[in-house]
């Protein structure tokens, strides 16, 4: 299982601990040999053009002093900084190609958002063309609306927020918990209806569709967020509701039948028909990422894989649920992005000296407010091959315009929302997230499983024991790690990763690869 | 002949000392260290806004 370097070498910095000094922001950056360092000079030029592009416009200006979650994009470039620490070569390219393109899209939507908000662009035409989605919302039902525009509006809030700075939600739970809301539902919705219960939305939209995703938290966050939407500014919502059991063949009618529905609702407020041309020419982008996504993770089924990590989930989130085939811009990234990880597997190109073990990091994951998975393979050498939130949908859905493809392509729209990011494993039984782990652990090759215990989330508890006797039976090296997703103040950022280094060191008697990061002074860090 | 050399030679000072500058900003994260210092105050300042905070 293990594999060594064939004549490793990294240049530049070889402690990663020299970055860190117990501020909010890094000592400095990471030195990586003359060409790296030039290249990640070079992307950090890009981002920073990204970012003064947005900020010219007043508009924007005007919403950077309105909405307190603004404040985490001044962070943006540190973000970027925590997924490419201690990475070189292609590693260090398919991070910047697919988190800078991220960086943009994020950009664009609250561009977009601001554009219609009625607080700060009001443009009131605009708004009228936009229909308002969950965070954790397949936005399939877009796929046949080219000309109205699906704004996921609680991703730069809340998610992305938490990728940038990891006290983004801190204050929004506490206006949530002021609210009589209890503590221990998932921070995630809490910090959202924080956010709705504190009137920091931006305001805009015909409509909105919100979706039953991912849980009973998830459930409780629409209900406050659709009161203010209906009641206080006339905007009229959707519940597209996914059946639980969704791998059942007898829920797939109901399924389609609430996609029709959604859609309709849509060409009711927005004004707008469905088109079918559009709707198939999205499906077979839908269908090029899904290809893309397997050759991404056969590339990491080897010895040598590439794509790995938060960002390898980020970009697939992004691409995936959020834009769901509507855009032309993602195909060419996805193709370089594959370029890429096809040229580090030829050239055997490794991230640390030595792979000790081969992970699959399982259940709800807080890994991008921590990048604990860049962490494990510098810090210990265990490569994070794949994690539960990009094993999605790996079926290819009808692409070609016929009549027949036309009634399928309600089921296909169902199926994609049905298996959408964190419902499609946290629903629908054990199989889906229990026996469908060890197939993956074989076909990954994996010998070890992280399971992230997230301390606040009913949808896995009643599983712990299978995944214990089931990993025992199969030999797998199970390690429970507890967080509080985006809630530091009850599991910091070290108390996390001492889970793990306990873990090594006890169980699995191994020293560290880089002792220097092994305790981090990051608890208040962005 | 002259004006284009000096031309290319403006353009290679002011190349040279954007790279020197940006370079230096970049490599020991001022961009960072001075974002950093703004977002108190910012902070402040929406501690101070009015809102219609309810359920």
């Amino acid at each position: 299982m293990v594999v060594k370097a064939e004549n490793y070498n990294r240049p530049g910095d070889k402690e990663l601990g020299v970055l860190f000094d117990g501020g909010k922001v890094r000592k400095r950056r990471e030195w990586r040999g003359l060409k790296d360092t030039l290249y990640d000079y070079g992307r950090w030029l890009h981002i920073m053009g990204i970012l003064a592009k947005f900020i010219a416009k007043p508009r924007n200006i005007k919403a950077m002093f309105r909405y307190r979650w603004m404040a985490n994009y001044l962070a943006t470039p540190h973000m970027i900084d925590k997924f490419t620490m201690g990475l070189r070569d292609e590693p260090l390219r398919i991070v910047h190609t697919s988190m800078d393109f991220v960086v943009y899209d994020v950009a664009s939507t609250l561009d977009n958002i601001f554009r219609g908000d009625r607080r700060t662009g009001n443009d009131v035409e605009y708004s009228k063309k936009c229909v308002l989605s969950d965070e954790n919302a397949m936005t399939a039902f877009m796929m046949g609306f080219p000309t109205v525009h699906a704004i996921l509006r609680e991703v730069p809030c809340m998610f992305v927020a938490n990728l940038l700075t990891q006290y983004s939600s801190t204050h929004y739970l506490d206006v949530a918990q002021q609210a009589g809301i209890p503590g221990d539902v998932c921070p995630m919705p809490e910090a959202e209806a924080g956010t709705s219960i504190d009137d920091d939305f931006a305001v805009l939209g015909c409509c909105a569709v919100q979706v039953n995703t991912t849980c009973d938290g998830s459930l409780m966050g629409n209900g406050i967020i659709a009161k203010r939407l209906e009641r206080e500014y006339g905007i009229p919502t959707f519940q597209l509701i996914a059946p639980m059991r969704h791998r059942e063949p007898d829920v797939q009618k109901y399924a389609a039948e609430d996609m029709k529905k959604a859609i309709a609702f849509v060409e009711e407020h927005s004004g707008e028909k469905w088109d079918w041309t559009a709707y198939f020419e999205s499906a077979k982008r839908v269908n090029d990422a899904t290809r893309k996504r397997m050759a991404w993770l056969e590339i990491n089924s080897t010895p040598y894989p590439q794509f790995v990590g938060a960002p390898f989930s980020l970009y697939n989130d992004t691409n995936y649920m959020g834009n769901c085939g509507r855009s032309k811009l993602f195909p060419p990234v996805d193709a370089k992005l594959l370029k890429l990880a096809q040229q580090g597997y030829e050239a055997k190109r490794m991230m640390a000296p030595e792979y000790r073990h081969r992970c699959i990091v399982w259940g709800v994951q807080p890994q991008y407010c921590i990048d604990m998975l860049n962490w494990m393979v510098h810090c210990w050498g265990v490569v994070p091959l794949t994690d539960m939130l990009s094993m999605i949908n790996t079926k290819m859905i009808a692409e070609e315009d016929t009549p027949e493809n036309r009634d399928q392509a309600y089921y296909d729209m169902a199926w994609l929302n049905e298996n959408m990011i964190m419902r499609n494993r946290t629903h629908g039984g054990y199989k889906v997230l229990v026996n469908e782990l060890w197939e993956f652990c074989d076909m990954m090759h994996a010998d070890m499983v992280m399971m992230w215990e997230h301390m606040s989330c009913k949808a896995l508890d009643g599983m712990h024991g299978q995944f214990e006797e089931q990993a025992r039976e199969r030999g797998i090296h199970l390690v429970w790690v507890c967080h509080d997703l985006c809630d530091p103040r009850v599991y910091t950022r070290q108390a996390i990763r001492n889970q793990f280094n306990d873990y090594m060191r006890t169980v699995m008697r191994e020293e560290p690869l880089d002792p220097s990061i092994e305790t981090l002074p990051d608890e208040n860090a962005w | 002949m002259s004006i284009l050399a000096n031309i290319f030679k403006k353009l290679l000072i002011a190349g040279g000392s954007f790279f020197a500058v940006t370079f230096v900003v970049y490599f020991f994260n001022l961009d960072m260290k001075l974002t950093s210092k703004i977002e108190p105050f910012l902070i402040k300042h929406y501690d101070t806004m009015p809102r219609e905070t309810y359920l």
